[in-house]
């Protein structure tokens, strides 16, 4: 059974569930553990960082604050636990920085050489058949 | 055709000792797994600034997967798991389940047991992370793995990781350094002697304090293959450890494998400062 027809669709359903369920009650950034990572958050009051973090996945720049949370995300999950309405604020956050990859309000990550490394490692550590069976 | 697929992700390729062994230790509990990965079984992540591409890779994948008639793929990749989860398989039909590889052992933990029959002398401490362990019990599931290996024992420590693994905190400015810190502390307050790594990213950040600060490190997978009595090598950290990581390649792998591209993408990695 698949969801969504598409990773557009399911970021555009998401972004709308995520508007409507999130009350900016800032519990998610409370209790981030990479906050003290992200400079321009230092002393921004949580529920104010989720408006921002909004911002972004809807398509504008968000505080900076708001980015530097974004960007600092680790995926450590512990937003998810401290949600009250199972918003999903990892999801969220990912979902905002793909946007924000897209509208330049962030910097994307340079992985351009990311898949001639693993080639490169693999031509030195399988062996010719491993090469032809597992890549 | 193929009962079961084990998706080590595109990373691994650095760890070929390890799909091995793990493709090894499933087949020796009665789990037939073809291996696959690398750029042509991608789940996107590496792109995912450009989703649209990573969503081409990611479906191209599932193609694969699907194709392939395996009921199962058996992950190794926490990156690859999610996606996995989150977006691959909410935009495309799986028609498998999945689960990770130390899950798939531990089904499987009456049988694996009395193939442990090595002595392993190890106090172990494991390099644990919080963010995948909703989707899989990795922080409980391997220490009592290694467990089964007699003579080694878990020392535990609360010390958790706040990522998914290692790769997460490598691209926030300071994170990895505080990280590594930690661990060695718990490390030295828990008496360990051997420091166990789960996932890739968190191996290749932390073998370097094997040589730089003189506590053994090995993936969960090296010390069930040393309890299984099996021999391997970890080139990686060996290569990461040396002083000249092109010698210790050696010229003839090095030619074989494209020396201009060993200089450019390997021995860069290799070499990287440490930060601790």
């Amino acid at each position: 059974m698949v969801n969504h027809p598409d990773w557009s669709a399911l970021r555009a359903t998401e972004t709308a569930r995520m508007e409507a369920a999130c009350t900016r009650c800032g519990a998610c950034a409370e209790a981030c553990p990479m906050l003290p990572y992200a400079p321009a958050a230092q002393g921004v009051a949580a529920p104010d960082l989720v408006r921002g973090v909004l911002e972004v996945l809807q398509g504008g720049p968000g505080s900076p604050g708001a980015r530097d949370w974004i960007n600092a995300c680790t995926r450590s999950g512990s937003c998810n636990a401290a949600c009250p309405e199972a918003v999903n604020p990892m999801l969220m956050l990912r979902l905002a920085k793909w946007r924000a990859n897209e509208t330049g309000a962030l910097p994307r990550r340079d992985a351009l050489e990311a898949m001639s490394r693993a080639k490169a490692f693999a031509r030195l550590g399988f062996t010719e058949d491993e090469q032809k069976d597992w890549l | 055709m193929t009962d079961n697929l084990f998706w080590y992700g595109c990373n691994m390729t650095r760890h070929a000792e390890i799909i091995r062994l793990g493709q090894k230790m499933l087949q020796a509990v009665g789990v037939e797994a073809a291996p696959t990965g690398g750029p042509g079984a991608c789940c996107g992540s590496p792109k995912e600034s450009t989703p649209r591409i990573a969503e081409g890779m990611a479906n191209r994948t599932m193609a694969k997967f699907r194709d392939s008639g395996a009921g199962r793929v058996i992950t190794w990749c926490p990156s690859c798991h999610m996606n996995l989860d989150d977006f691959m398989g909410q935009s495309q039909e799986q028609g498998f389940d999945s689960r990770h590889l130390s899950e798939a052992l531990w089904e499987r933990r009456e049988a694996l047991a009395p193939l442990l029959s090595r002595q392993v002398p190890a106090r172990f401490m494991v390099d644990r992370h919080i963010g995948f362990q909703d989707r899989s019990p990795v922080n409980d599931i391997i220490p009592a793995l290694l467990e089964m290996v007699p003579g080694a024992a878990h020392v535990d420590h609360p010390l958790r990781g706040a990522s998914y693994m290692c790769f997460g905190l490598a691209n926030v400015p300071g994170a990895l350094p505080d990280h590594l810190r930690a661990t060695l502390d718990a490390v030295r307050e828990s008496g360990a002697d051997t420091l166990i790594t789960i996932f890739h990213s968190c191996h290749r950040e932390m073998v370097g304090l094997e040589r730089d600060h003189g506590v053994r490190v090995l993936n969960w997978v090296h010390l069930l293959a040393e309890g299984l009595g099996w021999d391997y090598e970890d080139e990686y950290k060996a290569w990461r450890n040396s002083a000249d990581p092109l010698a210790a390649i050696g010229p003839e792998r090095v030619a074989a494998a494209g020396e201009a591209a060993v200089r450019k993408l390997v021995v860069p990695e290799l070499a990287r400062p440490r930060s601790v």
